[in-house]
Parts: C-alpha cells; structure tokens; sequence
C-alpha cells in the first residue's frame, strides 16, 4: 500500500508542475503580447483559461481523494497541503496572464501609447520568481527561493515606479490616459504574482522543513 | 511538556528477559491528566514497557531491570512497594475483552470487596458510578444479574474498563484496547478515552497510528527497545525530529 501511495504522491508534484508550465506559460505570454501588440496572442491566452480550470479542478479532486483515502501524516502530508496551497497560488497567476491579455486586447495601437519597459522588466522579474518556486517544490532545494523577500521589495518598489510614470504620461497627453491606465493596473498584477510566488516558497519550505516562515 | 504534569517518571529503564535486552535505557515522563500513546513495529517492546507501569512483568520469570519507575515519588520496583496497591492504582485493560464469567454486576464489584469493600450500598454506587464513566450504564443498567458474557465485544472492553476504574487508580493502562473490536466500538472507545482523561493519565499501546494520533496528546515511538521520540502527538504527526519516527509513520519502514 505504501509503494502505491508513494507513487501517487511523486506523480501528482508532477502534475503540479505541468499545470506550473501550465499557469506561467499564460503569465509570460501574456507580457509577450502586450510588447508585441500581438491581439492574437492574447486571445490564445484567453482560451487557455478553461484548461487552466479544469487542471485546478482535476488536481484538488486527486488531493481531497489522497488525504481521503490515505490519511498521509508527517512529510507526506505537508507535500499534499503545499501542493494544494501551490495549485491555488498558480491559478491566481494563471488568471492575472488572462486579466493581462484582456488589457492587451483593449489597449490602442502603437506608437499613440508610450513605452513600458520598466514594466517587462518587472515581467521578468516575476516570471523569475514563478520558475524558481516551481524549480524548488520540484527539486526541494530552498537555495531557489532564498532570495525571494529581497526579489520581492524590487517588485514592489517597481510598481511604485511604473504607478509615477503613468502619471506622468497621462499629465503630458490625455491620449496617454487609457494606456497608462491598463500599465498601472498591470503593474499591480504582476505584483500580485510576485506576492503568489511568494506563498509558493513559503509553502515549499514548510513542505522542506515543517517550519512555517514569512516570505514578503 | 507544558500543560500538563509528569505522573510517572521513568529513568534509565533496560529490562531483559533472560538473555534478551527488551528495552533500553528509556527515561521518558508521562503525563496526568492526558492520553499518552506508545506505537512502534511488533516486538519493539511498547507492551514491555506499560507491562512495567504496574509491575505486570514480576510475573514473567528471568526477567530483571535497572533503572526507576517512580510513582508519586515512589519507585514501583523498590522492594517495599506493594505490588497489588501498584496494581490498584495503575490498572490495566487488555488486547482482548476479559470479562470474568459472572455477572456484569460482579464484574465491577469484585476488585472493590477484595480491597474490602463490604457495604451493599456502597458497592452499588460504585457498580453504576463505575458503569456511567465507562460510558456503559445506559445500555446494562436494567441487566445488571445477566451475565458478562452475553454482552457485545465493545460492550466487554468498556466493562473492563469499568472494572479498572471501580478500583480508583490514577493510572490507566491500554494494551491495544481496540484491536478486538469493529469500527463503532473502537469510536465508543476512543471517545471514552477522551472523557477518561479529564480525570486520569492513560497510557495506550497501539498498532493504529491512526488511532494514536486522534486520541492521543503525547506519543512515543519505540524501535528494537529504545524510545526513538517521545513528543506532543501534533508535532510527531506533522513534523517528527527523528528521521525513523517520520519512516514509521509514513509506512516507508524496512
């Protein structure tokens, strides 16, 4: 019984990390689209939400029905509740990219819109943290997310940022309104994201450790 | 351990059967007023260990021990403590019911007239005082003269429970107290064992890690002889010290 149940559980962090890909795929492509423009791209983020759902949805049955069948305690409980803990930090993020890719849709062509580059950079930042929370719920190696607070405190600091600049934008041209609008509100997802990424590591290093810390 | 205050102290406890070492330099505290549960792999001497709690084990021949076992102050091996007054305050209930073949009523009212209890009334309210913290008065009250024999395997255990407590003790030892019994008697009991320890210490040996970890506040984890981790019973659960005890729990034994 305890081979089955063990083999349950490696295969089920696999399928946390196929709806990882999954999640930070829509993240990512998302930000791809709304450098390039590309309404395509964007709606094919949007189609992916209901794939995202029905990962969710099939990855908490499999959890509820482990603990249910297999009342795990120790180590193998606390991989079951980070998984839980992971698969509901990854739809938020898998549905920022969607909330993302909405915007894109509805922001005018360039070149009326001014440039957003601290705002992919802030993007990068966060998908950085997305993998390196992913890498170590797969690896349980916590020097991925040692440097999580510090990645953290730059992406806040980013959206204060980009918040500044919008405004400034808007101020010199009232065109600048409605784009720099969305990039605020962008801004404030992707902090969003980097605050999920965050939960994942927290949760990872319980799964590690059994300790609990806060990661902020 | 915060909460609650050591009962019995064991200290640096090793006992042999003849030749054979069955336990090992095991110095642990076990707490009144709460439910300590011993678990570890067949033979790894939990049963030994609750069989020294009330000296069970003078029974068996060759079998000697270094170490102490104190009892309010007392140690239980010390020549001058009285193994049947050891006996009446730390009780034992076992594996398999064991009802003597009399009546529920004389089931209980036996240990009370061999401590010298005479008095008809007394004894009464000792059957039923007895019978309601054993949870089992409602279903024998009006079946007292029937005999032991024709209640049901739960019905049996929680008469010997009863039993044990119409003695007074302080201490409540369990040898696998539910292993006998189907699901709904093991319930009964365990929630039994949760109102038992508002005014006793009880100490269960179980196979049923399940089992330890619903009733239980302390658990010990045994292994060839040695207390391997003896803790609150959350932390053993959730976040076990010894990479044996997290082995063990989690079936990846061996």
């Amino acid at each position: 019984m305890s081979d089955k149940f063990h083999d349950e559980i490696a295969a089920l962090k696999q399928e946390v990390l196929v709806l990882g890909a999954l999640s930070r795929d829509m993240f990512t492509e998302s930000l791809i689209a709304l450098s390039k423009r590309d309404r395509t791209r964007a709606s094919s983020v949007k189609a992916k939400k209901s794939e995202l759902n029905a990962g969710v949805a099939r990855l908490e049955d499999e959890i509820f029905q482990t603990i249910a069948l297999f009342q795990p305690v120790a180590r193998d409980m606390r991989v079951l509740i980070c998984s839980l803990a992971m698969v509901s930090a990854l739809e938020r993020i898998g549905r920022y990219g969607k909330d993302i890719a909405n915007l894109v849709l509805e922001l005018p062509e360039r070149p009326c819109a001014p440039e957003a580059t601290s705002l992919f950079h802030m993007g990068d930042l966060v998908t950085g943290m997305i993998d390196d929370s992913l890498r170590a719920y797969g690896t349980e190696d916590l020097s991925h997310i040692a440097e999580h607070s510090g990645r953290d405190d730059t992406v806040d600091a980013l959206r204060k940022t980009i918040f500044r600049e919008s405004l400034t934008h808007m101020l010199e041209d009232p065109r600048n309104i409605t784009p720099c609008a969305s990039y605020g509100m962008i801004a404030r997802y992707l902090e969003r994201c980097a605050d999920h990424s965050c939960k994942m590591a927290e949760k990872v290093h319980y799964m590690v450790t059994g300790e609990r810390v806060e990661i902020k | 351990m915060p909460g609650h205050s050591p009962i019995l102290n064991v200290n640096g406890l090793s006992l042999w059967y003849g030749e054979t070492q069955a336990l090992r330099d095991i110095s642990m505290e076990i707490m009144d007023r709460a439910v300590t549960a011993l678990i570890g792999p067949s033979g790894c001497g939990k049963s030994t260990l609750i069989r020294c709690f009330n000296r069970m084990n003078d029974l068996v021949n060759g079998c000697r021990t270094t170490g102490t076992i104190s009892f309010h102050g007392q140690d239980i091996f010390c020549h001058q403590t009285d193994a049947v007054s050891i006996r009446q305050r730390i009780g034992m209930v076992f594996q398999k019911p064991n009802p003597f073949p009399k009546t529920i009523y004389e089931n209980i009212a036996y240990g009370p007239r061999i401590h010298g209890v005479r008095d008809r009334k007394q004894l009464d309210s000792i059957v039923e005082e007895s019978l309601k913290r054993a949870a089992l008065w409602d279903e024998v009250k009006d079946r007292l003269d029937d005999s032991a024999m024709g209640l049901s395997g739960g019905q049996q255990q929680r008469l010997c429970i009863a039993r044990t407590l119409a003695v007074g003790p302080d201490v409540i030892l369990m040898d696998e107290p539910c292993s006998a019994l189907d699901p709904i008697a093991t319930a009964k009991i365990e929630s039994l064992i949760d109102d038992l320890k508002k005014q006793y210490c009880v100490v269960i040996v179980t196979h049923n890690m399940q089992q330890a970890s619903r009733v239980s506040d302390y658990t010990g984890f045994m292994y060839l002889g040695e207390l391997v981790e003896y803790d609150r019973t959350v932390h053993i659960f959730e976040n076990p010290a010894k990479e044996l005890t997290e082995n063990y729990i989690t079936g990846r034994f061996g």
